[in-house]
């Protein structure tokens, strides 16, 4: 397994910035559907709110978490080299992944919440 | 605190002056204005990685990877801090709100900030991260970059503009009283 996160891997990108992209894609998206699901199930909220002490505090924890953990995860696929993208998906991703969320978020609250 | 603001704060809000939210001191101001100073050591930090990016050479790199450390380092900070006092002290100032004429100043810009910062805050400890690779050599590696350094811009802005919007919530609030 490659023990390097450094070292480059197609087109000059190291396996870590295509984990943790792919991941920040993802946690992204998370991000907004966790905001759905506890604004509209008071038992979410409720038990998010009694993990901290404060939902957002659970809910910055969860969004991290999921962050960090799948993007380690990630790093290791395909022998340790990461996953299979170029720089144009890698950076495609990204941005719908921020974009997703964000609409996901300001949609929700647009609506009313 | 003075007599008189307190007076308009505890009509405005319907809370009363004992409650933790009020400090006796200036450390709501103190704590939010270190929030948004962070802020924008964050944004003008990502708007020095993007400029750098775009003429990256051998001879910049590693002032890139230092500057986008310093981002990252800035946002956790903003982060930190701007958390602490939301769940400290913003129960005031959302009573205070939510009673005013711009209740949208919570209920819309406060909502989606608390959330959308979460995005900006892994794109700032991403950039360090997209920023170790040889940007000299690889073109593909600066525009991954760039896009982060840009998405981290764009949503820093909107940061700011979120926080003036709830100051202003705060401020018509009382003025309405």
């Amino acid at each position: 397994m490659n023990s390097n996160p450094n070292q480059l891997t197609e087109g000059g990108i190291s396996r870590n910035t295509k984990s943790f992209g792919l991941s920040l894609s993802l946690a992204s998206v998370v991000n907004g559907l966790l905001v759905v699901a506890k604004e509209k199930s008071p038992a979410v909220m409720a038990g998010m709110q009694k993990l901290t002490g404060h939902h957002w505090v659970t809910h910055a924890v969860i969004v991290l978490g999921v962050f960090g953990i799948f993007g380690l995860a990630l790093a290791r696929l395909n022998g340790g080299n990461g996953p299979k993208t170029t720089a144009g998906g890698l950076i495609g991703l990204v941005v719908s992944g921020v974009l997703a969320g964000g609409v996901i978020i300001m949609g929700f609250y647009l609506l009313g919440g | 605190m003075q007599e008189g603001l307190k007076d308009a704060i505890n009509s405005a809000s319907g809370l009363k002056i004992s409650d933790p939210a009020f400090m006796p001191s200036n450390a709501n101001e103190l704590v939010l204005m270190a929030h948004v100073v962070f802020g924008v050591v964050c944004m003008v930090s990502a708007v020095w990685v993007f400029a750098e990016v775009l003429h990256a050479t051998e001879g910049n790199q590693a002032r890139i990877r230092m500057v986008s450390r310093l981002a990252a380092a800035a946002m956790w900070l903003a982060f930190l801090v701007g958390g602490y006092w939301y769940v400290v002290f913003y129960k005031a100032d959302k009573a205070i709100i939510l009673k005013g004429p711009w209740p949208f100043a919570h209920s819309f810009f406060m909502e989606t900030k608390e959330h959308l910062v979460i995005i900006l805050l892994m794109l700032a400890t991403y950039l360090p991260i997209a920023a170790a690779n040889n940007l000299a050599a690889s073109r593909d590696a600066r525009r991954v970059v760039l896009w982060v350094a840009g998405l981290m811009v764009l949503m820093a802005l909107m940061m700011d503009g979120d926080g003036a919007i709830i100051a202003m919530g705060v401020k018509v609030g009382l003025l309405a009283k």
